[in-house]
């Protein structure tokens, strides 16, 4: 028995997520993600191997049992409505709730982006998103899923994002873990990944920071309210541009709590649109956030934020200081943008900028170097005055917390996707060197097939059951001098085996037994071989004892 | 069974007999624990989950009771390592908590020279185990770390930093020529603190802060970059965490495993800023135990703890801490001084205010300088010493009590010079006025900085302020004019609300002293009031019977001195009968009438006097000798003339100026199961009974106590008898049920109790005989209680009408 996994995006690349496993004869898709740097056929996934690879299907439907939606990130979900309303798939799709609520969002977001602002031929539309997830079935975490007769999936808290899950996959004896998007330590908002201690014969990890061992959280934390604070003391005022979900909800959090530490008097605006309605999801969704917000909600609900009110327009000219949260998160258009054009020429002012940031956007500008004066089109120009603080605040675990999970998982193998090809060497290099576990990192469009562990379930007869227990009884007196000795570290290494015969007859249960019941089973007599060694020895004692021994076999 | 098995590994007869000739044989009394730990081995392996817990717990218990020298221990722990990656978390948290007690065991054996290999292995076990993800295994985890007693330079290091390091101690993993399994090499001890601060349970997070504490005292290098870690856990959104870790600082720097550095700096002055107080504290309390290595660190945190004292007045241990941190800098704080000095020269009078914080908590610093520095290497001005005078209180509080007295005394020969010198001169000039006004303000700024810190005035202090307070009421009285009577007497009154501040927090013995003060200057106060009043001639200024008022008061208040103490020594007897003395004669001189009652009062007191003053180092009072002359023998049927004024003006006030043991006398009186919110009930004109809980403080077994019901115009007693209580010499208590006769043909009426005393003037009788209340006149021992009644007849509800 094996399982095959068939890597139909991000393998050895960031975007796409896409793995399609053979497990047992049922097929199993991992995320139906599209790659957000593509524009052509590259950007979903070759859906046609899925086909090629399981003789006999006809069509998607019947060729996988179930697909699973890791979390709303458009890399993970992006071409779900295409795969089930153009590609025509309709089996059973789970996500989590909180997927299933913020996923339409994201989708007829990104929709709107590409067919309204960039004028693209659209994909699918709006009808098709809704038609999409009225296919969904929503999952709890934890809950185990019957899928049908043989395949039971689980889903675990991967942190990440809101809703994230790890999913458990389960055929017979053979069980993997899918991990998605997962971090390994805590934010403000959203918990560490959590899993049980699974007997597992494959785990696909994401490795998107293969190589990089980030500092502590605190340092960054620091960082970021030291240069808040520093320029809103000195009158400035702070944009911080970004996403509605996630980040923004993390870093207001952290300010929230902050002012109310230091007492402090600033507003801090949050722009009107998305990121109100995400903040009312969050509160909705306070089950799925961290152990410190489920502990205080009861309380008070720490997305009500005190110290937030909402920004007029009017405002972005006033000469007090403050903190503005605005969206998109790259400043590349919209309403960040605006202010940012307002802000940028007083050096009073700061702009925080995400870890990361789309080549073309401001942001990236603004990270690549210090810019001084950016040309926005023909008419417009900017002089960038103000400080730029960068955030390093990422919601994926860095390397050190895949070999964690590794380790306490212990899979039997290890394949790495979303990742970039040379840190997913490294990491591989490390896995197998440091946890003895093989590893693979498959490019797109590969298959790796890993071989399975079957259990056998064996009877035993009685008396082999007897036997063992005297044998064991009869040797337990001997490691003794438990209390005085102090050099029985061998009192533990007592691997007691028992020794029998192990019988299997076709169309009959494998059974153990004794040597004598052979005997009788197979109605035959024994013969004894009897040896007579010759040991030069005074004490005759000594050798009838081992004389006896031998006798006796 | 052959033989040379036996020989080899000795059997069970030869283990018990080495078990009993043993020197540890006594400690394995009771069960075989040799059985009972083998047994638990063989089903801590076992196939059910629940039985291996319940193995590893039984062990867990086991292990506690053995000694740590027995192979007990390595077979606990051989049984726990093979558990720790149990698919079951309940059996991984038990066997990280029995590898914890066998780390107790081997520490206990570290002090006979043990393995330290073997620690740092079961350092790295326990840390692979930090990372877990069971929440209560990782605390376990913690918990079990902290009490690692050595372990090496390079393993605490990395577990630290997630960043492998890669050091020649690397060698450490392997142990006895066996090496480790590839899982238990040095990276699984990587970072598990950096990841235990960041931790999503804040429980884990307060654990992991302790262990990084703790293991501090192991190593230096350790400590220094545990601070690092601590310092951001300074930031963490749980108050409870931000507590521990300055707890943990604290341990630390007790430890003296803290070294502050600059960049350290900011975060410490940041917390001191912290909304909350005791967060403010307890950054305050490390601070002042820290040994900061430059002066300008020094400096900017002198100056974050007096932002911080402008930022929060009510911060007053600000200058405990200021005081201290002083002390531990002698050259730095001198530095301040000199600095301070220079600007006390340079302001012009009234520029430098001493109430501002600023000033006040630089001179601090600058006097600690000179307390810490016993060699007096220091070169402190003196000028700071005599603006410190007013700190004294301040000061007083920033010590332990312990260091109080040498406080007292160091002050005193670094102040008293100055001071009293200027009284010296004063007096010599016989400006009276000047020097009485001088004197008592310098007292009373003095006394003022004591104010706000009252709670901590232990006894000492109290006893020096009272002093001061009572020269100052002798000084006083002594410049009585009849112009400057309004003068004493706002000297009196403040002098008086000084003593009650002090008297705010006392309690026992201090107590009663300080009430005992409180009633002494009442008394004087009204003596005053009378002589000013005497003086006006012009009673109608006063309403017609204020001066009875005045009287009526100073008999209470001279009643309340003679009876409501225990343990008055001779000298204040002596001074409370003088004011009863008193007290009579204003009496005789106001109404002119003299009835046998009171001059038998007076008779009585004066031989009271005289008994008490025959064998005692006291002589006769040149107004005792007046008060016998005027009315020795003729006073039967003459009236005597009295002219009070003359005895006042020869009256001598002198404070007594030991106080011995005084204990107040006290009662406290409580009526069970009823409020003004659940009045009890009674039927018009019939008796109603009430329930008594009455506590009685010091009342020796001669005093003769009532209790006393008022309610509208009917007054009853009612005596109680003390045999009746229970109790010691110092508290008896009973509670008892009293009846009230006289209830009023009302709806509702209060019923006013009291508890009073006695006080009698020998055998004196006020009242009649047969009167059915005390004979003499009475002292309330307690504030009036109110007890409420509604009728219980609904016809005399005016609302059921």
């Amino acid at each position: 028995m094996s399982i095959d996994c068939l890597v139909l995006g991000a393998g050895q690349e960031v975007g796409k997520s896409c793995v399609v496993v053979t497990i047992g004869g049922k097929r199993v898709m991992f995320d139906c993600g599209m790659h957000m740097g593509h524009h052509d056929s590259q950007r979903y996934p070759d859906f046609a191997r899925i086909l090629a690879a399981a003789p006999g299907a006809t069509d998607f439907t019947s060729a996988i049992s179930c697909v699973v939606i890791t979390h709303f990130h458009l890399d993970h979900i992006g071409a779900l409505p295409y795969f089930t309303e153009v590609c025509g798939y309709h089996g059973p799709i789970y996500m989590t709730y909180p997927t299933k609520a913020l996923a339409p969002l994201m989708l007829e977001d990104y929709r709107k982006v590409m067919v309204d602002h960039r004028g693209e031929e659209e994909q699918y539309s709006y009808e098709d998103i809704d038609r999409c997830m009225k296919k969904v079935i929503p999952l709890d975490l934890k809950q185990t899923i019957q899928v049908d007769k043989d395949l039971v999936i689980r889903a675990y808290y991967a942190g990440h994002v809101l809703g994230a899950a790890m999913i458990y996959a389960k055929v017979g004896d053979a069980a993997m873990v899918y991990t998605g998007d997962y971090n390994m330590t805590p934010d403000r908002h959203l918990g560490a990944a959590q899993i049980d201690h699974l007997k597992l014969d494959l785990l696909i990890t994401e490795s998107t920071y293969a190589k990089t061992v980030r500092d502590s959280k605190h340092a960054r934390e620091r960082e970021f309210l030291k240069a808040v604070h520093k320029c809103v003391s000195g009158g400035g005022k702070v944009l911080i541009p970004a996403f509605a979900l996630g980040r923004a909800q993390e870093l207001c959090i952290l300010l929230d709590d902050y002012w109310e530490r230091m007492n402090l008097k600033i507003p801090i605006y949050f722009s009107a649109g998305l990121t109100i309605q995400a903040n009312m999801y969050y509160k909705m969704l306070i089950g799925w956030t961290s152990q410190k917000i489920k502990d205080s909600y009861t309380v008070h609900n720490p997305f009500e934020f005190k110290h937030v009110c909402d920004f007029q327009r009017s405002f972005i000219n006033d000469p007090e200081p403050c903190v503005l949260f605005a969206t998109p998160g790259m400043i590349s258009g919209g309403f960040s943008l605006e202010v940012f054009k307002r802000w940028a020429p007083s050096e009073k002012n700061l702009v925080t900028l995400p870890g990361y940031c789309v080549a073309g956007t401001i942001g990236h500008k603004l990270m690549s170097g210090k810019a001084t004066r950016i040309d926005l089109d023909k008419e417009t120009r900017i002089d960038v005055r103000c400080q730029i603080h960068q955030l390093s605040f990422s919601p994926h675990t860095d390397s050190k917390g895949i070999m964690d999970l590794t380790e306490f998982l212990s899979p039997s193998h290890v394949i790495l996707v979303h990742g970039e090809k040379p840190q997913m060497a490294f990491l591989k290099d490390r896995i197998e060197s440091e946890l003895g576990m093989p590893c693979f990192y498959p490019a797109n469009n590969e298959t790796v097939s890993i071989p399975t562990a079957q259990n056998l379930k064996i009877s035993a007869t009685e008396k082999f059951i007897t036997n063992c227990s005297t044998a064991q009884a009869r040797d337990s007196p001997r490691k003794s001098n438990l209390i005085c000795g102090n050099h029985l570290s061998g009192a533990n290494g007592d691997e007691k085996l028992a020794e029998g015969i192990l019988l299997m007859e076709k169309c009959k249960a494998p059974k153990i037994l004794c040597e004598d019941e052979l005997l009788q089973f197979l109605g035959t007599e024994g013969h004894s071989v009897q040896f007579e060694p010759l040991l030069r020895s005074r004490i005759g004692e000594a050798e009838t004892g081992i004389v006896d021994d031998l006798a006796s076999e | 069974m052959d033989e040379g098995l036996a020989a080899s590994v000795p059997g069970p007869f030869v283990t018990k007999r080495a078990r009993f000739v043993g020197p540890h044989a006594s400690s394995s009394s009771g069960a075989d624990p040799e059985m009972e730990v083998r047994a638990l081995v063989s089903m801590a392996s076992g196939l059910y989950p629940l039985a291996r817990a319940e193995a590893l717990s039984g062990l867990a218990s086991v292990l506690k009771k053995v000694n740590a020298s027995g192979g007990v221990v390595e077979c606990c722990y051989g049984s726990a390592v093979k558990l720790l990656r149990d698919e079951d978390e309940g059996i991984r948290l038990a066997a990280v908590r029995l590898v914890g007690l066998c780390v107790e065991k081997f520490a206990m054996r570290e002090e006979l020279g043990g393995d330290g290999d073997q620690m740092d292995r079961i350092f790295l076990q326990l840390s692979s185990m930090a990372r877990d993800m069971c929440t209560e295994v990782r605390i376990e985890a913690f918990n079990a770390l902290a009490k690692m007693q050595r372990v090496s330079d390079g393993v605490l290091l990395q577990s630290l930093s997630k960043k492998i390091i890669k050091t020649d101690t690397g060698s450490a993993s392997s142990s006895k020529g066996k090496t480790l399994p590839p899982k238990l090499s040095f990276p699984c001890a990587a970072g598990i603190f950096a990841h235990g601060i960041e931790d999503e349970f804040y429980q884990v997070r307060a654990v992991a802060c302790t262990t990084l504490g703790a293991l501090a005292k192991l190593s230096n290098q350790y400590a220094q970059k545990a601070l690092d870690l601590l310092m951001d856990m300074m930031n963490d959104d749980t108050e409870a965490v931000r507590l521990q870790t300055l707890h943990t600082l604290f341990d630390m720097a007790t430890y003296g495993s803290l070294s502050v550095h600059e960049k350290h700096m900011h975060m410490f002055l940041g917390i001191l800023m912290d909304a909350n107080v005791i967060v403010r504290n307890a950054a305050r309390k490390i601070l002042g135990s820290v040994n900061l290595p430059k002066l300008q660190m020094f400096k900017s945190a002198v100056d974050g703890l007096i932002a911080g004292l402008e930022k929060n007045p009510e911060d007053q241990d600000i200058y405990g801490v200021l005081f201290s941190i002083g002390k531990n800098h002698g050259s730095f704080s001198a530095n301040i001084a000199r600095h301070l000095a220079k600007e006390i020269n340079m302001a012009s009078d009234g520029e430098l205010i001493l109430d501002k914080s600023r000033t006040k908590a630089l001179l601090m610093v600058s006097v600690s300088a000179a307390y810490g520095d016993k060699d007096k290497k220091l070169d402190i001005p003196t000028v700071i010493f005599s603006h410190s005078i007013p700190l004294f209180g301040t000061i007083s509080c920033a010590l332990a009590e312990d260091e109080q007295d040498s406080l007292l005394s160091y002050l005193y020969c670094q102040t008293e010079m100055p001071f009293w010198e200027k009284k010296l001169v004063s007096a010599e000039g016989g400006d009276y006025e000047c020097f009485s006004v001088e004197t008592v303000g310098g007292t009373h700024a003095q006394i003022g900085k004591t104010e706000k810190t009252t709670k901590y005035l232990d006894e000492v202090v109290i006893m020096q302020s009272t002093r001061l307070i009572l020269d100052t009421v002798k000084g006083a009285w002594a410049v009585i004019k009849p112009c400057s009577i309004g003068e004493v007497q706002s000297t009196l009154r403040t002098c008086k609300e000084e003593v009650n501040i002090l008297d705010v927090n006392s309690s026992g013995s201090t107590g009663a002293f300080l009430s005992f003060v409180c009633d002494y200057l009442d008394a004087v106060q009204l003596i005053v009031e009378i002589w000013r009043f005497v003086q006006l001639d012009d009673s109608h200024a006063f309403g017609p019977t204020s001066l009875d008022i005045l009287l009526e008061k100073l008999d209470t208040s001279v009643r309340r001195m003679k009876c409501c103490y225990a343990g008055l020594n001779r000298e204040l007897e002596v001074q409370v009968l003088d004011f009863g003395l008193l007290a009579i004669l204003c009496r005789l001189s106001e109404f002119g009438t003299c009835s046998k009652l009171m001059l038998d009062k007076l008779h009585w007191i004066i031989n009271h006097i005289d008994g008490l003053c025959a064998d005692g180092p006291y002589e006769l009072s040149n107004f005792r000798k007046e008060v016998k002359k005027v009315f020795d023998g003729n006073f039967i049927d003459d009236t005597p003339v009295v002219n009070i004024c003359t005895f006042l003006e020869i009256f001598d006030l002198r404070p007594a100026t030991d106080f011995g043991m005084l204990n107040a006398t006290t009662a406290v009186l409580q009526v069970r199961d009823t409020n003004s919110e659940n009045p009890l009930s009674y039927v018009c004109g019939l008796p109603v009974g009430m329930t008594f809980d009455i506590s009685l403080c010091n009342i020796s077994s001669n005093d003769r106590i009532w209790l006393r019901m008022v309610a509208g115009q009917s007054i009853r007693h009612v005596f109680l008898d003390l045999s009746c209580f229970e109790g010691n010499d110092e508290v008896k208590s009973c509670s008892t049920v009293i009846p009230f006769y006289a209830t009023p043909m009302a709806c509702s009426f209060v019923l006013r109790a009291c508890l009073v005393i006695e006080c009698p003037f020998g055998s004196i009788g006020t009242h009649q005989e047969g009167h059915g209340g005390p004979r003499d006149c009475v002292v309330q021992l307690c504030d009036e209680l109110d007890v409420y009644f509604v009728s219980a007849d609904t016809d005399q509800r005016p609302w059921s009408k």
